[in-house]
């Protein structure tokens, strides 16, 4: 029995991933490998991921696009999104406008909010134009 | 991966009474009281006592969300005078009520919920699934719904809409069809409901009608998605020992999760749990997708009747949205596909979806309906019933 399983005091604090801003992955400080959405261990490697540090997403490709105009509560409407693959991660996230198509290359940008009643903001995917 | 998979060994369940409640968008009394008529007529459809019911179990997806109490399953035993019958809740959202036909079907194959002391030939398992979505606001209900889908993806404002608009437009865009075959589902789905008297949406439209309605998440559009229903569904289970041989048999059922973050599916158009769990009932009933003469498919968006139909194996990749277009999924067709209108127009109460698809298959096997309503012939029906976007499905396989 490890002290984890009798200290309640040795429990593990993980990263608060609804915290995070919408452009950070995790990364396993052993193997590399990266994750976006909460997993207790690496995928990879199965190390646990309490102390996993994060990484900014830099630019990825876009897969598929829609814009919502029937929001829940509080979400301002209308309301783009992407779903991109960045290096190692797949995510899906708010977009800056509805412009974006299978195939584009984005960033995330800026600080934005969606939810009227909360302070929280984040990052928005955004064209990098190809020169 | 640990897990058990059973080949080759369809159970000995059968279907011997079912029963429902209209579905509809606001309907009178509690929940309980819903569930309660479900439940009593699916007990006199399978001509038995309330007395002859060894356990309960009951599907309901939002009862504390919306305020209502918990402790469901006590209460409508109660109200059902099921005194002395093992009781509990099942929960797995969208797909409740099949998680609850599901887990009846294991009380009876394990045999250790007899109430009497002789052993297990005359077990009975009465299984109910309800929803009063219209117990709350539109505001709350839609707050509950959203908080389904993973939490960093709630963070972005992103619904089950939202990956049904992600997912229609991936479709439309890789297999190059034409908008036109999303709406063709929903006029097919929608006309099938017009003789269905426990339908909500009892209104043909036709494919320009769909195509004019509002835009919820692009490109689906208004008619593309379900609605929100109140409503509840029953099936009294019994082993094929004491049923009627022409009690439709459970000739296999099976779960399996996908990943809850959609995201985190490397192809949009491949829902693993949809797929695995239907390869595991296919192969528990000894069957292929060809021997289905009549299928119920979970069809809350549109897209999600075409990626399924191509996820189960019924149709090649990309090709689901052409069969439409030509009429093989309508109830004429080879293959009828949602014959009671589907979620999209029959309604979907959570917890009761589940349910009132193995009620229609029942009635379809049986020969109840109409001949407007009939598949004629059929002798082999299939269900799916999925959780959120694709993170848990249940398929179920009933056989004449």
């Amino acid at each position: 029995m490890t002290d984890s399983n009798i200290d309640p005091s040795a429990a593990p604090t993980r990263p608060r991933e609804r915290d995070l801003p919408a452009d950070r992955a995790f990364v396993c400080d052993d193997c590399g490998a990266r994750w976006y959405y909460d997993r207790r261990r690496c995928p990879d490697c199965g190390r646990s991921s309490t102390d996993a540090a994060t990484v900014r997403l830099e630019t990825g490709t876009v897969v598929a696009t829609t814009t919502v105009e029937t929001t829940p509560p509080d979400v301002r409407a209308p309301n783009h999104l992407a779903l991109v693959r960045f290096d190692g991660v797949q995510v899906t996230a708010q977009a800056a406008d509805g412009d974006l198509s299978p195939g584009d290359t984005v960033r995330f940008d800026g600080s934005h909010r969606l939810r009227e009643s909360r302070e929280r903001t984040d990052p928005r995917l955004l064209a990098v134009d190809d020169d | 991966m640990l897990l058990t998979i059973r080949t080759g060994m369809p159970t000995d369940v059968r279907v011997s009474g079912v029963g429902m409640t209209p579905f509809e968008s606001d309907s009178r009394g509690s929940l309980v009281d819903l569930a309660a008529t479900a439940a009593e007529r699916a007990i006199a459809d399978a001509g038995i006592d309330p007395s002859d019911v060894d356990a309960l179990h009951f599907g309901n997806a939002l009862a504390e969300a919306l305020d209502e109490s918990a402790g469901l399953a006590n209460a409508l035993a109660a109200a059902l005078g099921l005194d002395g019958a093992s009781a509990d809740r099942i929960e797995n959202t969208s797909a409740t009520g099949a998680s609850a036909f599901h887990r009846g079907v294991e009380t009876l194959e394990s045999g250790v919920e007899s109430g009497d002391v002789e052993g297990g030939e005359d077990d009975t398992v009465l299984v109910v699934g309800a929803e009063r979505m219209s117990a709350g606001d539109t505001r709350d209900v839609t707050e509950a719904i959203s908080r389904l889908v993973h939490r960093r993806e709630y963070a972005q404002g992103i619904t089950l809409p939202s990956f049904g608009g992600l997912a229609a437009g991936a479709y439309l865009d890789r297999h190059d069809a034409p908008r036109e075959a999303l709406a063709a589902v929903a006029a097919k789905n929608h006309a099938n409901a017009v003789d269905n008297p426990v339908a909500q949406l009892r209104k043909p439209i036709d494919v320009a009608d769909a195509l004019d309605s509002p835009v919820v998440a692009a490109p689906l559009r208004l008619y593309d998605c379900c609605p929100m229903s109140d409503g509840a569904a029953a099936v009294v289970l019994t082993r094929s020992d004491s049923a009627s041989r022409s009690d439709p048999r459970v000739a296999g059922i099976a779960s399996a999760t996908g990943t809850h973050a959609v995201a985190e599916r490397p192809d949009p158009l491949a829902i693993d749990s949809v797929s695995a769990a239907g390869e595991r009932v296919f192969d528990r009933a000894g069957i292929d997708p060809d021997d289905v003469d009549v299928a119920c498919i979970h069809d809350a968006f549109t897209v999600l009747e075409l990626i399924e139909l191509e996820e189960l194996g019924f149709y090649e990749t990309g090709t689901a949205w052409e069969a439409t277009l030509d009429g093989e999924t309508a109830l004429d067709g080879d293959l009828p596909v949602n014959p009671g209108g589907g979620l999209k127009a029959r309604g979907h109460p959570l917890g009761a979806t589940g349910l009132s698809q193995i009620v229609e298959l029942v009635w379809q096997l049986r020969g109840d309906l109409s001949e407007a309503r009939r598949v004629a012939g059929a002798e082999t029906g299939f269900a799916i019933n999925v959780a959120g976007f694709g993170n848990n499905s249940v398929c179920t396989v009933l056989r004449a």
